[in-house]
């Protein structure tokens, strides 16, 4: 990941090599819901090419990179629970629908 | 992980809930709810592209007199789908590390038509690899009577003799790697029905609120009979109906299971980039000490960090090691 600041910078876009819409727009959500960024927005610059450029301004309390890595962590908890969630509802629907075959 | 200079991160209460609706070996159908759009569709992304499967990716032809040319015959045997299940053991070509990884399963083909009526050249013909007894085409000598799928038809005289490789891929890579029929979502609508406007009609009665989902000629209808107020459709923007349909190298469980997974992983090598690991070998060090300086600090002296390691946390075995987010490029240790 290339970042044109260095740490501390509450505007920056981040162009991430290896990625597409699948990550990116459900970054900019998680990155919108966040009160202290004001603006978040992402580009692909050319299709065949797999990177994506995330621009994130904060308000100031919080760098852009730490909105990001909040993002990040939003992402992995929500995955996460979608896992366990997912494997219990199917345990739960085994158990009321028997296999019958 | 971020010690305390950092804002503390505010947590949203997005619990997403699932509520599994049908459920069969190949088609699984369940409501995603709390959780926004881009999820499922980021879901959705990857369960078409990136859950891998295996399919027969080479083809060496010895001998081929059927009515299909070579390549013809390869494209319609790479489209067979093949049991996935090994795919989680298995290594991509380029995976390889130490050279015992399983990448290539082996198939073979050898029929010659000596009768005088059609020969249905099928995925049952395929001879499949003794090492990797699992990995076969669906519906393979099916007990149950599911046909297998035809690859060509020969007439008398006409012969095929070919190998096959069969290896790991994904979606992204070719379409005959996908897993899935379809993977698809839809967001579920919310009827709302004006009581007082429509105790002044006849019976109006919702039977299936799916159905209804689109559905302008209810609305029109309702114009048309002077009130246009009584049915109102809305869409629960935070609320799917997702349907995979597995073509039967997985199953549709296990592939979104898979699906999920594979999107931790993605999010989790994204919250790592940025970092720099540090590592040193030891065998005999008690204590290690990670110290941080720039070009000026050198003139003068001095140094910028000095980060103790600690001994469970930053030592495997006897390498010391510890992982620092997004420093400066100009820093020296």
């Amino acid at each position: 990941m290339a970042q044109d600041a260095s740490p501390d910078f509450f505007g920056a876009t981040f162009a991430i090599e290896d990625e597409d819409h699948t990550l990116a727009n459900t970054l900019r959500f998680f990155l919108n819901k966040n009160p202290r960024v004001y603006f978040v927005g992402y580009s692909m610059p050319h299709p065949t090419e797999e990177i994506v450029n995330i621009r994130v301004q904060t308000t100031g309390e919080v760098s852009a990179h730490q909105a990001l890595r909040d993002a990040c962590e939003d992402v992995k908890d929500v995955a996460q629970h979608i896992a366990s969630t997912f494997q219990n509802a199917v345990a739960e629907f085994r158990a009321q629908n028997p296999v019958t075959k | 992980m971020y010690t305390g200079i950092t804002a503390k991160r505010l947590a949203y209460d997005r619990k997403p809930v699932v509520e599994v609706r049908k459920l069969t070996f190949d088609y699984a159908e369940f409501i995603l709810k709390d959780t926004d759009i881009s999820m499922a569709n980021a879901l959705r992304r990857v369960i078409i592209a990136e859950v891998p499967t295996i399919a027969i990716d080479l083809v060496e032809i010895e001998n081929n007199t059927t009515v299909l040319n070579d390549e013809f015959l390869a494209h319609r045997l790479g489209l067979i789908p093949l049991r996935s299940e090994k795919a989680e053991q298995m290594h991509r070509p380029f995976e390889v590390a130490t050279g015992d990884e399983v990448t290539d399963i082996h198939f073979s083909l050898n029929i010659s038509c000596t009768s005088d009526s059609t020969q249905y050249v099928t995925s049952d013909d395929l001879v499949i690899d003794p090492d990797h007894p699992e990995v076969v085409p669906i519906n393979y000598h099916d007990a149950s009577g599911e046909k297998p799928i035809v690859i060509v038809k020969m007439r008398k005289g006409q012969e095929l003799r070919l190998r096959a490789i069969a290896r790991k891929g994904v979606g992204k890579d070719h379409a005959k790697w996908i897993p899935v029929a379809t993977a698809t979502y839809h967001i579920m609508p919310e009827i709302h029905i004006n009581e007082a406007l429509l105790d002044e009609l006849t019976e109006v009665e919702i039977d299936n609120v799916e159905n209804y989902r689109y559905d302008g000629d209810v609305l029109a209808k309702a114009e048309e009979l002077g009130k246009p107020g009584v049915i109102s459709i809305r869409q629960k923007t935070d609320e799917f109906i997702f349907r995979v349909e597995s073509t039967g190298v997985l199953a549709a469980e296990a592939i979104v299971m898979k699906a999920v997974d594979l999107l931790l992983a993605r999010i989790n090598t994204l919250a790592q980039a940025g970092s720099t690991n540090f590592a040193l070998y030891s065998s005999s060090a008690t204590g290690v000490s990670l110290v941080l300086f720039n070009e000026s600090c050198m003139a003068h002296g001095r140094t910028l960090h000095e980060i103790p390691l600690d001994k469970d946390a930053n030592r495997t075995g006897h390498v010391w090691h510890i992982m620092l987010p997004l420093l400066n490029t100009d820093l020296l240790y």
